[in-house]
């Protein structure tokens, strides 16, 4: 690949950035950054200008109003990380704090306070067996007997602790002086791991989970893959992801494109023994290599490219630290490079095994708290890049030792911001083999290798959360390059487009500089379906709401070439294991700028799937689905609610039992009418009979169980009305019973003895009588 | 109370902004304009310490929909500008820039000259180090539209010389062009950039004025002062000013070879290979063989026909004439555990075979002689070549299996 004859103008400076940043909303709009000379104009004599940024690029369009699923939920159901509101500390005192201008604070007592009531045995264990003899909890006194002085009354404790729990979040609260006089005398012995110690791995763990809230990286590159359609073959490409409960089952799922992507058959399938992080793939060969990292685990699958063979698992290898890197070498067959959150850096070869190429806990350029660390393949199969969140090198796996050079620094040299990070650098051999993609939280840049830490491009993404994941879509020589963004929290996807050009005869058939071409664009996210689903009761809509809003996990895309319809389907992931995707069509050629066209674009109703958005079949199947995997889960998230099954007895909440008698007359009546073919006028019984009387267990007059009960109760000797209920009850039902019998026989009349056994079932009930007359 | 009203101002404001990035992110323009006359008021009340204002932000905006609004038309835009531009003293420059991008692009090079030089001309109090950058840049680019008036000026005067008779009224302002430009095009290339274009101009400049020390000074220090980025341009511009100065062999190889240093996969590595083959020098005939090799080491170079021409002559000339095999040998030392399966699997024998046959005939004489005739790549070409029929693939099974004693020697 040719160098462009000129690059853009750029000022070149050395040092830490000195630009004061921030997030900017909008600071990627409204800029052409430079100009330069060329373009196919310059024949009249003129020269004529092209801009860096602005130039006209390819029209995508979105298909539909919505992403739609394309596969169903997984079995098992998703369970939310940990929210906010979960882990920070919340009361009227701490508004009160936080309004001036201090962090969050995390709720260490509440989270102690769990674990020792979850886990009591490992809290309390051997302590707790040694002396509950020596406890006692009961309300009354204490008799003096042998055991009295040993024994100690802790009610008054419970309840002060109780009553403690009451007032939490209470500005006047103070610790009553029993519970510190207590607490002080058995702080040191009465736990079974020390106290300190606890408090300690806890706070740790609170920090941890609270940082990843804020910005979780083991997300960094997306746990989705998608292998494109072998060559010459039907378009069946295949779709890696993760899935389950703990996503840590992988799935490889053929997809057949169409109008809309759609499952064929059911996935290859393995179980890993950690949550799938990252799936990375490459095709070398004809054959496509699958890289999967969970923390501790990588492993590497081959997909061959002859079609329906099944994926094979190739090698695993285990970390000792937790991988933060795994991506697939698109120029060696079985090529990997992993790195550790120690800074360590691995060449990974199926064949010959690990290579360590560096290993350097540090930053690179500057000192950065963070432990994360990635790396890619370069133009050069033996040159790997590595990165840190301050900047990217590439090393010589011959010689890392010696051969490396810096590719690029956030500071000056590349026009940085101060407190720019880098998120996510990414090789994008397939469009251009020495050009490299960086993201960081307010920019993309796009690098050459050959001109190192000089960005060739340079945009402000103006995303609200840092691009994790990014796609490349190649286009054909002298079309643009598209690039996908995809941020985790906020579920972002983010279209732009780029063109290295030829520029044709006019200049010498020279390669251009690397241009930015048309406007970004937003496309749709998982969680704006959620308005385009059928009506749902409350609760539903707020589970399906919190499992629609789940972090994105993943992003692919893929071109499709359909004669001159050109069409981009494009893949997302999110943590609770749905695969969402959408279409988006290209419109060729440029209308004439029509007032209404711009606005008319966002529409919906352009393909058939939104005619009635509520009922398109894959949003019904996927709503189905969901709700029989997680028929349960309605216990976990609810405020736990009393079952009346223990409150009362079957027997009390029974109806009455059977089709009443007026029941079965109008049945009879009905069947007997349309055996003869008539009509019924009116609605009325053959005899005239007074409604029969509610059927009752007790003796008539005397109240129901449940009044007595509860009277009973109110007044105290709950006790004694049992007793007798015991003792009354089995002489007096079988009278009843007898009472019963005589009663259903005589309204019945001719019956067959059989439905004079009615079961309390009614179905039951009708098929006897079914047979009876039938 | 006041900070409460501010508080809530800025939340309306933020969530106006919000709607006017989703409009654009959309491209919906007209929207996105509807939103932006709201947000306008934001001017008025403007507390903001964020290092984007509200004047930034509607210059950005209103200019990203002035370009994509269907209505829009370039008096618009110009009107829009003007206004922008007595918006904010800090970014008077910067806004003067794009404005002068966009009539650039749009071909109204004139209107973007004399904007150029209303902005040359201003002067508010003492300047920021980013407003001396763009105050540099707005000097360049009018030494930029300079020169091409220059140039103009010079095809006219070259056109009527060739008739016989010259206009000196021409010749005079072509040569006020020339200083114009030389003077802002000069400053800018002192400061350390990317400034291709410049350069190029600059020492277009100089040469035709006959000042090649000059021209050959401002190359060197574009190409090798260490404050500049390593931009092969630099060097690719220095190789053809000796070019065309027919400077020796000797200095143009120099040059080359250090272009080889810093970017070993450049298009102009197969100039410099046959360059150094045809040399009689061992040393320069090693170095052809060490740059060629190089080059192949990319991913960018793997199906380019003329490089494994460039390797397949060098390799055969070595082979046949028996001396320096041991060249080969050290080349394909660091090579042997990945060149196999990077340029000559199976794989790739057949899609050669299939898209390129000569490609696939050079790489199956390489292959044929590094890797011996078992190897697949040279088994499979070499087999459909005879195949077909073909008297060169003949001929090159011929060759590699008479000279197959080479690569047990290269490969021991």
């Amino acid at each position: 690949m040719e160098f462009p004859a000129a690059l853009f103008p750029s000022y070149f400076g050395a040092g830490p950035p000195r630009e004061e940043g921030g997030p900017a909303l909008v600071a990627g709009w409204g800029e052409h950054g430079q100009v330069l000379e060329g373009g196919p104009g310059c024949l009249q004599g003129q020269p004529a200008f092209v801009p860096r940024r602005g130039a006209t690029g390819e029209r995508w369009e979105a298909a539909d109003a919505a992403a739609v699923p394309v596969l169903l939920p997984s079995v098992g159901c998703w369970i939310p990380s940990p929210a906010p509101q979960d882990i920070l500390y919340r009361s009227g005192l701490c508004k009160k704090l936080r309004a001036g201008k201090s962090g969050a604070t995390l709720d260490f007592a509440k989270q102690l306070g769990h674990f020792f009531v979850d886990h009591p045995e490992d809290a309390f264990g051997s302590l707790g067996r040694l002396l509950h003899k020596n406890f006692y909890l009961g309300n009354s006194k204490l008799k003096v007997t042998s055991s009295r002085n040993s024994t100690i009354r802790m009610t008054a404790l419970v309840e002060d602790i109780n009553r403690l729990e009451a007032r939490r979040g209470c500005p006047r609260q103070h610790l009553a002086s029993r519970l510190r006089w207590f607490s002080h005398l058995c702080r040191d012995w009465l736990f079974e791991v020390p106290l300190g110690l606890l408090a300690d791995f806890l706070h740790e763990e609170l920090i941890q989970q609270w940082s990843d809230l804020l910005f979780d990286d083991s997300l960094t590159g997306g746990a989705l893959a998608w292998l494109p359609p072998k060559d010459g073959g039907t378009p069946v490409g295949c779709l890696v992801h993760p899935g389950g409960q703990a996503m840590n089952h992988l799935y490889f799922q053929d997809v057949v494109l169409e109008e809309l992507p759609r499952a064929q058959g059911s996935p290859a399938q393995f179980e890993l023994s950690g949550r799938i992080r990252q799936v990375a793939a490459a095709r070398v060969d004809g054959q496509d290599f699958v890289g999967v990292r969970s923390d501790y685990h990588c492993g590497v699958w081959r997909v061959p490219g002859r079609k329906g063979a099944a994926p094979a698992p190739l090698q695993v290898i285990r970390t000792d630290v937790p991988a933060s890197c795994l991506t697939v070498s698109p120029h060696l067959p079985g090529e990997l490079s992993v790195c550790t959150q120690s800074g360590t850096i691995y060449l990974w070869s199926v064949e010959t095994g690990l290579q360590q190429l560096r290993h350097d806990p540090q930053t690179m350029f500057f000192r950065d708290h963070s432990p994360w660390h990635w790396s890619d393949f370069t133009a050069h199969p033996r040159v790997l890049s590595c990165a840190d969140r301050t900047g990217l090198q590439c090393l010589d796996a011959r010689a890392p030792k010696r051969c490396h050079f810096d590719l690029f620094k956030v500071g000056e040299e590349a026009g940085c911001q101060q407190g720019e990070r880098v998120v996510l650098p990414m090789y994008l051999g397939r469009a251009h083999p020495s050009q490299y993609l960086v993201t960081t939280q307010f920019s993309v840049y796009v690098l050459d290798e050959r001109l190192p830490l000089v960005p060739v491009l340079k945009w402000a993404h103006m995303m609200k959360a840092p691009p994790l994941f990014a796609h490349l879509m190649s286009g054909h020589p002298g079309r643009s390059h598209k690039v996908l963004l995809g941020a985790s929290r906020t579920q972002e996807l983010l279209l732009f487009q780029y063109r290295v050009s030829f520029w044709g005869v006019s200049s010498g058939g020279s390669q251009s500089a690397c241009q930015l071409a048309g406007t970004p664009q937003k496309l749709h996210s998982i969680a704006g379906c959620l308005q385009h689903l059928p009506t749902q009761l409350p609760h539903h809509h707020h589970l399906l709401q919190q499992r629609l809003k789940a972090p994105a996990a993943g992003l692919a895309a893929t071109l499709q070439e359909d004669g001159p319809h050109k069409s981009m389907v494009i893949f997302q992931l999110s943590e609770a294991g749905d695969v969402f995707c959408q279409r988006l069509t290209h419109k060729a050629a440029q209308p004439p700028a029509a007032p209404s066209r711009d606005e008319a674009t966002t529409a919906p109703g352009s393909s058939p799937l939104f005619e009635a958005p509520a009922s398109s079949p894959q949003y019904r199947c996927w709503l189905r689905a969901l709700s029989r995997v997680c028929r349960e889960l309605p216990q976990y998230t609810w405020a736990p609610s009393l079952s009346q099954r223990r409150l009362f007895t079957r027997k009390d909440l029974e109806g009455p039992a059977g089709p009443s008698s007026l029941q079965r007359q109008v049945r009879q009546q009905l069947r007997q009418t349309m055996q003869e073919g008539g009509r019924i006028q009116r609605w009325e019984p053959l005899a005239l009979q007074p409604p029969p009387q509610p059927q009752t267990l007790e003796p008539a007059g005397a109240p129901d169980p449940l009044s007595t009960r509860l009277t009973a109760a109110w007044a105290g000797d709950w006790e004694q009305w049992w007793e007798e209920r015991t003792s009354f009850s089995v002489a007096q039902r079988q009278r009843a019973l007898r009472e019963r019998r005589r009663r259903q026989k005589r309204a019945q009349g001719r019956r067959s003895l059989s439905a004079s056994f009615t079961s309390s079932l009614t179905y039951q009930s009708e098929l006897s009588e079914l047979s009876d007359t039938g | 109370s006041s900070h409460e009203h501010k508080l809530n101002f800025k939340r309306s404001k933020e969530a106006c902004l919000s709607y006017i990035q989703d409009a654009l992110l959309q491209k919906q323009w007209k929207r996105a304009a509807e939103f932006l006359t709201c947000y306008v008021e934001s001017l008025e009340k403007d507390y903001s310490r964020e290092h984007i204002g509200p004047s930034e932000m509607i210059w950005r905006i209103g200019t990203e929909i002035l370009w994509h609004h269907s209505q829009s038309s370039m008096k618009e835009f110009n009107c829009f500008m003007e206004q922008m531009k007595t918006l904010g003293v800090k970014r008077y420059l910067k806004v003067c820039l794009e404005h002068v991008f966009h009539l650039l692009c749009n071909g109204q090079i004139d209107e973007a000259y004399q904007n150029l030089s209303l902005a040359e001309s201003w002067r508010f109090g003492e300047q920021t180090a980013i407003q001396d950058k763009e105050m540099k840049l707005i000097q360049a680019y009018r030494g930029l539209l300079d020169y091409y008036s220059w140039s103009k000026q010079k095809n006219i005067l070259l056109e009527n010389g060739e008739d016989g008779f010259s206009d000196l009224a021409v010749e005079q302002e072509m040569h006020s062009y020339f200083r114009k430009a030389a003077v802002n095009l000069k400053e800018i290339i002192k400061i350390p950039g990317v400034w291709d274009v410049f350069v190029k101009c600059y020492v277009d400049l100089l040469e035709f004025y006959g000042d090649h020390n000059e021209a050959h000074q401002v190359l060197n220090e574009y190409a090798y002062n260490s404050k500049f980025p390593a931009n092969p341009n630099a060097h690719v511009y220095l190789c053809q000013f000796l070019k065309r100065q027919g400077e020796s062999k000797k200095s143009l190889i120099s040059a080359l070879k250090i272009l080889h240093d810093i970017v070993p996969s450049h298009e102009l590595m197969i100039d410099f290979n046959t360059m150094l083959q045809k040399s009689k020098k061992r040393k320069k005939r090693r170095l052809g063989l060490e740059v060629i090799f190089a080059a192949l080491d990319y991913a960018g170079w793997k199906e380019n026909a003329k490089a494994w021409s460039c390797l397949a002559r060098q390799v055969k000339q070595i082979v046949i004439s028996d001396k320096h095999l041991n060249w080969i040998k050290q080349e394909w030392n660091s090579r042997k555990d990945w060149w196999p399966a990077f340029h000559f699997s199976r794989y790739l024998a057949k899609r050669n075979w299939q898209e390129n046959k000569s490609l696939s005939y050079e790489k199956a004489l390489v292959a044929g002689i590094l890797l011996g005739k078992d190897c697949k790549y040279f088994k499979y070409v070499s087999h459909q070549g005879c195949k077909a029929q073909l008297k060169r693939f003949r001929m090159l099974k011929k060759f590699v299996n008479r000279h197959n004693p080479a690569y047990l020697r290269i490969s021991g």
